[in-house]
C-alpha cells in the first residue's frame, strides 16, 4: 500500500496556494521571490508525482523537474540582481513602493 | 420731391454710419455731420410737405416685393400722405433744432460723437416709422425707436439711476410691444396683408367681424399705450428723464412718444369701425390726462413735471382720437403737432436752466428771469401755450379737442379734459413762478444765459409755439380740411360752441392765477392745500404709489419666481449634470485606482481572472460538480 | 498504517509547516530559514517518489544555493521590520481569490481519475536512466538550458554591477 497520488497533489496545492498568497500580499521583495520559489517547488512535486503515478508513468517528469529547478536557480539569480539594482536606486525593497508602472 | 421722400430717413442713417465710423476722430465737430444731415432731411421733408399740401396733390406710394411665401407677399416701401407728410416735417424740424441745441448742451462731454450718432439713429428710425406704408415696417422701426430710447436714456450709464431708467423704459415699453405684435399678427391673419391700404379696404368690405376689429384695435392700442406712456404703462416716461435733456426734448416729448399717437392716428379707420375699441382709447386717454396732471401738481423735479405734463398731453391726444370722429382725428393730430413744438421748447428751456444752475429741483431755483431773459421768455411762451391761452398754439388745439369731445356727447370726459386743463395751467405756472420769479435760493452761484446755439433753437420753437395754431383756427381750418380731404365724412361740422373756448381759457387763467398766488406773490402759502389733506399730497407726490404697486405686485413675485427657477436650475438641472459628471468621474477614479502601478494588484486581478475563467470553463462544461 | 504513510505525514507536515512559517514570521532571515526546512522536506518527498537524483538536486540547488543566495540578498539590502499596515482589504481579497482557487483545484483533484499502473523506478539506477534520457532524447532542451544559465549569469552580473558613474 503506497501513498496515493492525491495526497502528493494536495500537498503541492497547499504549497502553491501559500506561495501565491505570499507573492500577492508580502511587501518585502525578497519574500515575494521566496514565495515564487515555493510555487515552483509545488509544481516540481506535481511533476515528480506524475512521473511515478501518471497514466504513462516514466522519467520525463523527473527530467522536467530538473529543468524547472535550473530555471528557478536562474530566476532567483536574475531576480536578486534586479532587486539589488533597484535597492541601489530607490533605497527600498518594498514592493508597494515600486510603482514605476504608473509613472 | 414726393418720389424722393425715401431719402429723408436715409440721410440721418448715413450720418449715423459716418459717426460710428469716424466719430472718434471727429470729436465735437461730429455735431456738424448730424446737423447737416438733419438739415438736409428737413429741407427735403419741407419740400415733400409743400408738394403734398398744394391743391390737387395725390398720395404717393412706392413699394417693392420683399418676401413672398405662398400667395402672401410682403412689401417694403414708403408712402407719402397728409398725415405723415406733416409728421416728417415735425420730426425733422424738432430733430434739427435738438441737434443744434445739443452742440451747446453736450459741449465737453466725453462721448459727444456717440451722443450724436444715437441722435442720428433715432431720427432715422422715427422717420422710417413715419414713412412706412405697412404695419410690419412700422413694427421694425417701432422697435428700433425703442432701442434708441434705451441707448439715450442710459447715456449716462455710469449713474445707477440712468441704468435703471433705461432698463425700465425698455422693459415697460416691451409689454406694450407684445400687444402690438399680437395685434399686427392677428391683423395679418384676418386680412392677409400688412399694407394699410389693404387693411382699410378689407375693413370697408366687411372682411373682419366686429369683435375681431375691436380685439385688434385694443391690441394695437396697447402698443401705443406702452410707447406713449399712457396709464398703466406710463411709469417709464418720468424715469426716462435721467437721459440728457435734449434727448428728453426729442424723444420723450416731441417725437417718440408721439409714435403711439401716430400709430392710433394711422389706424384711425380701424377705430372708426369699432366703437368699443375707440371708447377704450378715449377713456384711457382721458384718465391718463387727469391722472398724470394730478401727479404733476406736486413734483419738485423740473423735468419730471414736464414728463408728467407730456403724459397728460398725450392722454389728451388719445382722448381726441378715441372720439372716432373726423373732428377728433383732426384735433388729435393737430395737438400732436402743437405739442411737439411747445413741449420741445419747454424741455430745451428746462435744459438751458439746468445747464445754468446745475440742479433740477425747482425750489432750489428762483429769480432766474433777470439772469436768463431769453430762456425765461421762451419758457413763459411755452407755458402759456401748453396752458391753452389765446392766441398761443396750445389754445387752438386744446379747444379743438374739448370741442370734439363735447360734440360726441361724452360729458364726463369733457369735464375730465377741463379739469386736466386747469391742473396743467396750475403746475406749469407753478414751475414758471418757482423757477424764474422770486428770490434766488442760492445767490452765490454764477448764473448766465446759455450760448447762442442753445437759444436760437428755443427762439425758433417759441415762434412756432405762438403761430402754429393759426394753421387750423375754427374759422379757417386749413390743416383740418387738408388732413381729412380724402376721408369719409370730412364735411362733418366740427365747430364747437363758442362757450367751450371761453370756459377753457377761464379755467386755465384760474390755474395760472392760483399758481401766481401761491408761488409768485406767495400770498397763499404753499401748504394751504396740501396741509389739510396731507395724504392727498403724498398720494400725488408719490405718483399714486404706482411704482411701488408694480414693484410689489409684479416685480417681486416675478423675482421670487425667477429665484425659484434659479434653484431649479442650480439644484435639479445642474444636479443632474453633476450626477452624470460625478458618476463618470468616480468611474475614472475607480479605473485609476486599479491602475495604481502596484504589481501585486495587477497580479491579483490577473489571477482572479484566471480563477473566474477556470470556474466558468469547468462548471460551465460540467467537468466538476 | 505503514511506515510510508508515517513518513509522508511527517514530511508533508514539515513542508507545509515551513511554508506557513515562511509566510507568518516577521524577520526576513527567519523566513528564509523556515523555507529552507520546507525545501529539505520536499527533497524527502522526492525520495518517497523514487526520484533520488531530483531529491539530491533539490537539496543542492534549493536548500543550498538558493537559500544562501537569498540570505546574501537580504544582507545586501536594508529591511525594516515593520509589517504591512493598511492593506487589510487587499490581503482579504487575495485570500478570497486564493481560497477560491484552492477549492477549485481541490475539487479537481478529488474527481480526478487516472488509469494506469504506477511506475516502479526502484528496479533501475535512477541517475543512469536520467543521464541516458538527458543526453539522448532531451539533449536540445539541456543545451538550451545551459545557454539560459549563461544568459542569466551575464544578466545578473550586469544588473547587479555598480554603474560606472554611480558613486
Amino acid at each position: 500500500m503506497t501513498v496515493p497520488l492525491a495526497s502528493y497533489l494536495l500537498v503541492a496545492l497547499i504549497l502553491f496556494c501559500i506561495g501565491l498568497y505570499g507573492a500577492l500580499t508580502k511587501r518585502n521583495a525578497v519574500i515575494v521571490l521566496l514565495s515564487m520559489e515555493l510555487m515552483l517547488n509545488a509544481v516540481n512535486i506535481n511533476l515528480v508525482a506524475f512521473a511515478k503515478f501518471g497514466a504513462f508513468a516514466n522519467l520525463t517528469g523527473q527530467i522536467f523537474s530538473l529543468f524547472s529547478i535550473t530555471l528557478a536557480a536562474a530566476e532567483v539569480a536574475v531576480g536578486l540582481a534586479i532587486l539589488i539594482s533597484l535597492y541601489r536606486n530607490r533605497r527600498t525593497v518594498n514592493v508597494d513602493e515600486m510603482d514605476l508602472l504608473k509613472r | 420731391m414726393m418720389s424722393s421722400a425715401w431719402l429723408i430717413p436715409l440721410l440721418p442713417l448715413a450720418a449715423f454710419l459716418l459717426l460710428v465710423a469716424f466719430g472718434r476722430q471727429l470729436k465735437e465737430s461730429s455735431a456738424y455731420i448730424g446737423i447737416l444731415a438733419t438739415l438736409a432731411a428737413f429741407v427735403l421733408a419741407l419740400g415733400t410737405f409743400l408738394e403734398r399740401f398744394a391743391a390737387g396733390a395725390e398720395n404717393y406710394y412706392f413699394a417693392f416685393q420683399w418676401l413672398t411665401f405662398g400667395n402672401k407677399v410682403i412689401d417694403m416701401g414708403f408712402e407719402v400722405n397728409q398725415l405723415n407728410a406733416m409728421m416728417l416735417v415735425i420730426v425733422t424740424f424738432v430733430s434739427l433744432l435738438v441737434h443744434i441745441y445739443s452742440k451747446g448742451y453736450m459741449h465737453g462731454d466725453e462721448r459727444f460723437p456717440v451722443f450724436y450718432s444715437y441722435l442720428a439713429l433715432f431720427t432715422f428710425s422715427m422717420l422710417g416709422l413715419v414713412i412706412s406704408p405697412n404695419l410690419l415696417q412700422v413694427y421694425i422701426f417701432w422697435e428700433l425707436v425703442g432701442v434708441c430710447s434705451f441707448l439715450l436714456v442710459g447715456f449716462y450709464f455710469y449713474k445707477p439711476e440712468a441704468r435703471a431708467a433705461a432698463k425700465k423704459a425698455f422693459i415697460v415699453t416691451r409689454i406694450g410691444d407684445v400687444g402690438l405684435f399680437i395685434g399686427i399678427s392677428l391683423l395679418f391673419w384676418y386680412v392677409g396683408s400688412f399694407n394699410f391700404s389693404d387693411i382699410f379696404t378689407a375693413l370697408q368690405n366687411g372682411a373682419m367681424e366686429s369683435w375681431q376689429i375691436t380685439l385688434v384695435g385694443i391690441l394695437i392700442f396697447i402698443g401705443a399705450v406702452g410707447k406713449s406712456g399712457q396709464f398703466p404703462l406710463h411709469t417709464w416716461l418720468p424715469d426716462a428723464m435721467e437721459g440728457p435733456t435734449p434727448v428728453s426734448a426729442l424723444i420723450h416729448a416731441a417725437t417718440m412718444v408721439a409714435a403711439g399717437v401716430y400709430l392710433v392716428a394711422v389706424m384711425f379707420p380701424l377705430y372708426q369701425a369699432s366703437v368699443d375699441a375707440s371708447l377704450v382709447v378715449a377713456y384711457i386717454g382721458g384718465f391718463t390726462a387727469i391722472f398724470a396732471a394730478s401727479i404733476g401738481l406736486t413734483q419738485r423735479d423740473i423735468k419730471r413735471v414736464l414728463a408728467y405734463s407730456t403724459v397728460s398731453q398725450l392722454g389728451y391726444m388719445m382722448l381726441a382720437l378715441g372720439m372716432a370722429s373726423v373732428a377728433g382725428y383732426v384735433a388729435g393730430t393737430f395737438h400732436l403737432m402743437t405739442h411737439a413744438f411747445f413741449k420741445a421748447l419747454l424741455f430745451l428751456a428746462a435744459g438751458s436752466v439746468i445747464h445754468a444752475v446745475h440742479t433740477q429741483d425747482i425750489f432750489e431755483m428762483g429769480g432766474l428771469f433777470k439772469k436768463m431773459r431769453v430762456t425765461g421768455t421762451v419758457f413763459l411762451i411755452g407755458c402759456l401755450s401748453i396752458a391753452g391761452i389765446f392766441p398761443f398754439a396750445g389754445y387752438w388745439s386744446k379747444e379743438e379737442i374739448l370741442g370734439a369731445v363735447y360734440n360726441k356727447g361724452h360729458l364726463g370726459l369733457f369735464a375730465v379734459g377741463v379739469i386736466a386743463a386747469f391742473f396743467t395751467a396750475f403746475y406749469m405756472f407753478r414751475l414758471f413762478f418757482a423757477t424764474f420769479t422770486g428770490e434766488a435760493a442760492d445767490d452765490t452761484k454764477k448764473v448766465h444765459e446759455s450760448p447762442l446755439v442753445m437759444t436760437v433753437p428755443m427762439i425758433l420753437l417759441a415762434i412756432l409755439a405762438v403761430v402754429a395754431g393759426f394753421i387750423n383756427t375754427p374759422g379757417n381750418p386749413v390743416l383740418g380740411h387738408w388732413l381729412t380731404e380724402t376721408m369719409a365724412g370730412a364735411e362733418e361740422a366740427h365747430h364747437a360752441p363758442f362757450w367751450i373756448s371761453v370756459v377753457a381759457t377761464l379755467v386755465s387763467l384760474l390755474g395760472i392765477f392760483l399758481a401766481w398766488l401761491m408761488y409768485g406773490k406767495k400770498s397763499v402759502s404753499r401748504g394751504a392745500i396740501a396741509e389739510p389733506f396731507p395724504w392727498l399730497y403724498q398720494l400725488s407726490y408719490r405718483k399714486y404709489y404706482i411704482d411701488e404697486l408694480y414693484n410689489n405686485v409684479i416685480v417681486r413675485p416675478l423675482r421670487v419666481f425667477g429665484e425659484f427657477l434659479t434653484m431649479v436650475d442650480v439644484y435639479i438641472i445642474d444636479g443632474l449634470v453633476k450626477l452624470v459628471a460625478g458618476f463618470t468621474k468616480e468611474l475614472g477614479h475607480a479605473g485609476a485606482r486599479v491602475q495604481n502601478g502596484q504589481i501585486q494588484t495587477y497580479g491579483l486581478i490577473a489571477f482572479l481572472g484566471i480563477v473566474l475563467l477556470v470556474i466558468g470553463l469547468t462548471f460551465g462544461r460540467g467537468y466538476l460538480g | 498504517m505503514s511506515g510510508q504513510f508515517v513518513a509522508f505525514f511527517i514530511l508533508s507536515l514539515l513542508t507545509i509547516g515551513g511554508a506557513v512559517f515562511m509566510i507568518s514570521l516577521q524577520k526576513v532571515v527567519h523566513q528564509v530559514v523556515a523555507l529552507a526546512f520546507s525545501f529539505l522536506s520536499i527533497a524527502g518527498l522526492y525520495v518517497m517518489l523514487e526520484a533520488e537524483f531530483v531529491a539530491v538536486t533539490q537539496v543542492l540547488v534549493y536548500a543550498g544555493s538558493i537559500s544562501i543566495l537569498m540570505l546574501f540578498g537580504i544582507m545586501l539590502t536594508r529591511h525594516d521590520a515593520h509589517e504591512d499596515t493598511g492593506r487589510g482589504k487587499f490581503k482579504f481579497l487575495a485570500f478570497i481569490v486564493v481560497a477560491a482557487f484552492f477549492v477549485l483545484v481541490f475539487m479537481g483533484i478529488q474527481t480526478m481519475n487516472i488509469e494506469g499502473t504506477p511506475a516502479n523506478f526502484s528496479q533501475q539506477n535512477n541517475v543512469l536512466e536520467i543521464g541516458k534520457l538527458m543526453f539522448s532524447q532531451y539533449v536540445i532542451p539541456f543545451e538550451i538550458m545551459s545557454v539560459l544559465l549563461l544568459v542569466a549569469l551575464v544578466g545578473a552580473i550586469i544588473l547587479a554591477k555598480r554603474e560606472a558613474d554611480d558613486k
